[in-house]
């Protein structure tokens, strides 16, 4: 297992956490119940100053367990902790130093800024409701120095989001997380929503300021391509547990689970030297089961293709591999 | 994605360029529609019409205690347009003079009950699933299930008929509807990411549910109130046409009808014209009601 | 050529905004021979799927064609009778969307939309389609979608978005057609999902010995799919070339700088990605759309949009580097 303790230098440590949205299908006459485990017993730290990746495709969890870090749902059950302060509730119940500390940044710029307000009011908010401003100082400088580190010109303060691009509208999302001076930011897909060209951009400038500033990311993506510039440590999520964690270099050089060599060998690549990493025995079959309907043992044997007959009955445990390689299957 | 070219960085320092370039661009939206501006001046005809009322009708005297019973009954004519009812008042002026009335009803019903509709239904569906929900929700099905006419009745057999007791009695039964379409705008809105992000920052439920949820109910809230001037209105001419609401001899559109009703056909202008004012008021307002939800309605960028 | 399928000539399109009008499609020219594959990437917002929306003749009321022309089979479908129209969308033309969900409705079943799709292919022409059923469940079969016969009676909210698409392949299959448009047909699915339908669409495409245009914002997709490239900047086609000519020898600033933003699986950082932004559509640049953010800029580009120049064989380029035929740098 992962090191879990807590130490100065695990900002973030997550075990055992578990979250299940239960449904309550019932009826007049028959009650009925299903369980969405969303999120089903995971173990992972995540150490100060890094770039923490988290991948995965639909159903994973990965989301959820970002929305649990920021404190947007409670966990059903398990440990969270950061900075050793317990953290296992929603953001209403948390205290302010921590909603101060803890910042998000969502997919989607076009829904997560308000379309009625401006840049002005948007990025004004954070800084009122932490009493960021000392008397005398003007928040109007302060919303323009904010503008700067994401280098959007000062007269955008004016503008309503829907008038400015995708791109751009990110910017003024990281740069409403940064108002807080937050020492840890969550950042779910960031670029997905926006075109290759600007995405560059964006992440050259989220990894300056985790530089500048001294920040923690915890960064989520199903892009495998994106996280391998970016993040430090990555772990990869299938259908609410992880299935393998090692270090970006480890990662890609040599992927143990099957999972994390069917996720690589169905990316698109352009060039020559990147079809080399490419797995080639193994390709993508089968639809992503339903976090509803897990099915028993290993949660991946109805799609590997080397399951044994231990995998439809046990359900792995993570075991370290090589030295800071962890991977969860029966065969490796 | 494309910018605004319209706009220099240094203009917009100014606020009054900011405000009339957003003036010029609402417009642009609303006059779209020829329909819309066609419901503007329409509106605009009844407001100046019911401010300058005195100024503006022929016979301002006609539209108090009056009597000519030599010139009643007068189909329309030159000195008369709209001709003279059964005690020789000019019904145009009194027509002009009811918009006064219609208005400052629909003023006062909208000015009690979209304050308080609005403030309950952002409540309730800002917390909608728990307790405060179900309040609310259930206390404004009460209310909603009182015809505005029973309770005017009720009210007028109580008290005295006035025009204040039916603009009391009509606001008691508006405002249920203003909570029912804040409740199910904020319920949804109350989802979007920018409210979790306010949330998660620690914002204080006034602020959310003030600056970030209100502003985007505004354009239905509007346009519900643009249109609601004219039902208003049809429902205070069906309060006077019973006897409640402004008595005689002032005029209100109702009465007139009420008065008018017992000569047709013979004598049909008298109830025919008054019918055409509430028309006119009911369809300048919803024109004008759909101009002003074009106008606000987001951009696509 | 009698072996064109699609012939789109010196296309503009044009709509009426406030302030002005949006000069979205500059001279579009664009073509498609029968049974290739053709790949048309470009940005959000460069105007490919206007392009499409003007091929189906599905254009919003704002829009106009001040100069241009369609040809589909050598007919020019900008002149045709709605009845003419009917045929053509009925056996010429089908198209995948890129959101399979909002594609389908949710209120018929499967097999109710299917047969409606069939029945309707007849066109204009009145003929009765026989054992419409039949059809609905080869067209099911075709598209690798397990139990048909179920699959007819299910609803699209019972499917995953997988299998969604894969209905929506199913409904475009379903009859003989000329051309199979697919618009962003896997960016809203999962990576390994992604993979195994458009390996779907190519393969029936072959099968069917239809044609295809791939729209996508992604370049390695392109290059999985497709026989030729189109690449689309602001309303222009800048360059085309077979695809593995592309990808290797990139002649345009602007494929050079997308195929740079790209993060590469072997690691190696971020590109800056492209500077500046597409430019206004109310006001574009007089010359050469990409000019004001082109690093290679010089005097003629100014002036006037380049024409698609041939360079190699087969590759075209709008771009005055290259106006004799040959690389002709002044700035490097």
């Amino acid at each position: 297992m992962p090191d879990v303790t807590y130490t100065n230098n695990n900002i973030l440590v997550a075990k055992n956490l578990i979250k299940y949205f239960p449904i309550n299908l019932s009826g007049i006459f028959k009650k009925k119940y299903i369980v969405v485990k969303a999120v089903d017993g995971i173990n992972f730290s995540v150490k100060k100053g890094e770039c923490f990746g988290l991948v995965g495709e639909s159903g994973s969890g990965k989301s959820t367990t970002a929305y649990m870090t920021v404190g947007m749902y409670a966990p059903t059950s398990g440990s969270l902790v950061f900075k050793g302060e317990d953290i296992a509730q929603p953001a209403v119940k948390r205290p302010m130093h921590l909603k101060k500390d803890i910042q998000i940044v969502f997919q989607d710029p076009g829904s997560s800024l308000n379309p009625m307000r401006n840049i002005q009011n948007i990025l004004e908010m954070p800084l009122r409701v932490h009493n960021m401003i000392k008397k005398g100082h003007s928040i109007e400088k302060k919303v323009i120095s904010l503008l700067d580190r994401v280098e959007l010109p000062s007269h955008y303060r004016f503008k309503s989001p829907i008038t400015i691009g995708g791109g751009e509208r990110q910017m003024v999302a990281i740069a409403r997380a940064l108002a807080t001076d937050p020492s840890f930011m969550v950042l779910d897909e960031p670029t997905s929503a926006l075109d290759v060209s600007v995405q560059g951009k964006i992440i050259n400038r989220l990894i300056r300021l985790q530089k500048e500033f001294g920040l923690t990311y915890l960064f989520i993506t199903h892009d495998l391509s994106l996280m391998r510039n970016v993040a430090t440590r990555i772990a990869i999520m299938y259908l609410g547990k992880i299935a393998e964690f090692a270090s970006a270099n480890e990662f890609f050089q040599k992927p143990l689970h099957p999972y994390t060599q069917m996720l690589l060998s169905s990316i698109p690549i352009l060039f020559e030297e990147e079809a080399k990493l490419k797995p080639k025995k193994i390709h993508s079959v089968g639809e992503i089961p339903s976090p509803v309907d897990v099915p028993p043992g290993c949660s991946f044997n109805t799609r590997c293709p080397f399951k044994t007959d231990i995998c439809l009955v046990e359900d792995p445990v993570m075991r370290e591999i090589e030295p800071g390689h962890y991977a969860r299957c029966h065969n490796i | 994605m494309t910018t605004e070219g319209i706009l220099t960085s240094s203009s917009l320092k100014n606020p009054w360029v900011r405000n009339l370039y957003s003036l010029k661009k609402t417009w642009y939206k609303f006059s779209r529609n020829w329909l819309s501006v066609l419901g503007l001046v329409m509106v605009v005809t009844i407001v100046f019409l019911a401010v300058f009322a005195p100024y503006v009708a022929p016979y301002p005297q006609h539209a108090g205690k009056f009597v000519d019973f030599k010139g009643k009954n007068q189909p329309p004519n030159w000195q008369h347009l709209m001709g003279t009812d059964t005690v020789g008042r000019d019904i145009l002026s009194r027509i002009i003079f009811s918009f006064r009335n219609a208005l400052l009803m629909a003023i006062v019903v909208l000015a009690a009950s979209v304050p308080l509709g609005t403030l309950t239904g952002l409540t309730a569906g800002y917390y909608s699933g728990t307790w405060t929900d179900t309040v609310i929700m259930r206390v404004t099905d009460v209310f909603i299930s009182i015809p505005p006419i029973i309770l005017a009745l009720s009210i007028a057999a109580m008290l005295k008929p006035t025009l204040m007791n039916s603009m009391i009695a009509v606001s008691v039964s508006w405002w249920p509807w203003y909570t029912r379409m804040t409740y199910s705008l904020a319920s949804s809105i109350k989802n979007e990411y920018y409210v979790q992000a306010a949330e998660l920052t620690g914002a204080s439920k006034i602020y959310i549910l003030f600056h970030e949820i209100l502003p985007n109910c505004s354009s239905s809230l509007f346009t519900k109130m643009a249109l609601d001037v004219g039902w208003v209105t049809l429902v205070g001419a069906a309060l006077s046409f019973v006897g409640l609401g402004e008595q005689p001899p002032k005029p209100a559109l109702g009465t007139m009808i009420a008065e008018g009703v017992e000569r047709m056909p013979a004598q049909w202008w008298i109830a025919l014209f008054p019918a055409l004012a509430i028309m006119f008021v009911v369809l300048g307002f919803n024109l004008f009601g759909d101009g002003i939800r074009d106008a606000l309605s987001p951009e696509e960028a | 050529m009698s072996e064109t399928l699609l012939d789109i000539k010196n296309l503009h399109v044009w709509f009426k905004v406030y302030g002005g009008v949006l000069k979205v499609l500059n001279g579009v020219n664009f073509n498609v021979k029968f049974g290739e594959k053709v790949g048309l990437v470009g940005e959000a917002g460069c105007g490919k799927t206007t392009t499409m929306k003007a091929l189906l003749r599905v254009l919003p009321n704002l829009a106009l064609i001040p100069e241009g022309d369609i040809f589909v089979r050598g007919k020019n479908i900008l002149k045709l009778n709605s009845r003419e129209l009917a045929d053509l969308r009925g056996r010429g033309l089908s198209m995948i969307f890129q959101d399979p969900t909002s594609a389908l409705n949710p209120v018929f079943t499967i097999g109710q939309q299917l047969i409606d799709i069939i029945k309707y292919s007849a066109g204009s022409s009145g003929q009765k389609v026989a054992n419409k059923e039949n059809v609905a469940l080869s067209a099911l079969h075709e598209a690798r979608l397990p139990d048909p016969e179920r699959m007819l009676d299910s609803y699209p909210i019972q499917l995953s978005g997988g299998m969604r698409q894969r209905v929506c392949i199913a409904f475009a299959i379903a009859t003989a057609r000329d051309l199979l448009i697919a618009d962003e047909p896997t960016t809203n699915l999962d990576v390994t999902i992604q993979d195994q339908v458009l390996r779907l669409i190519r393969d029936l495409v072959e099968k069917k010995g239809s044609s295809l245009i791939l729209i996508t914002h992604s370049l390695g997709l392109a290059r999985e799919i497709t026989e030729r490239v189109y690449v689309m900047y602001a309303g222009n086609m800048i360059e085309m070339a077979a695809t593995s000519l592309l990808f290797k020898k990139p002649l345009h600033p602007y494929t050079k700088g997308l195929l740079a933003s790209v993060p590469r699986l072997s690691g190696g950082g971020f590109a800056e990605g492209i500077p500046g932004r597409i430019p206004d559509y109310r006001n574009p640049p007089p010359g050469c759309r990409f000019e004001p953010r082109c690093q290679y800029a010089f005097e003629p580009c100014s002036k006037a949009m380049p024409p698609l120049i041939d360079v190699d064989d087969g590759h075209q380029v709008a771009c005055y580097l290259y106006q004799n035929g040959q690389e002709n740098r002044r700035n490097a």
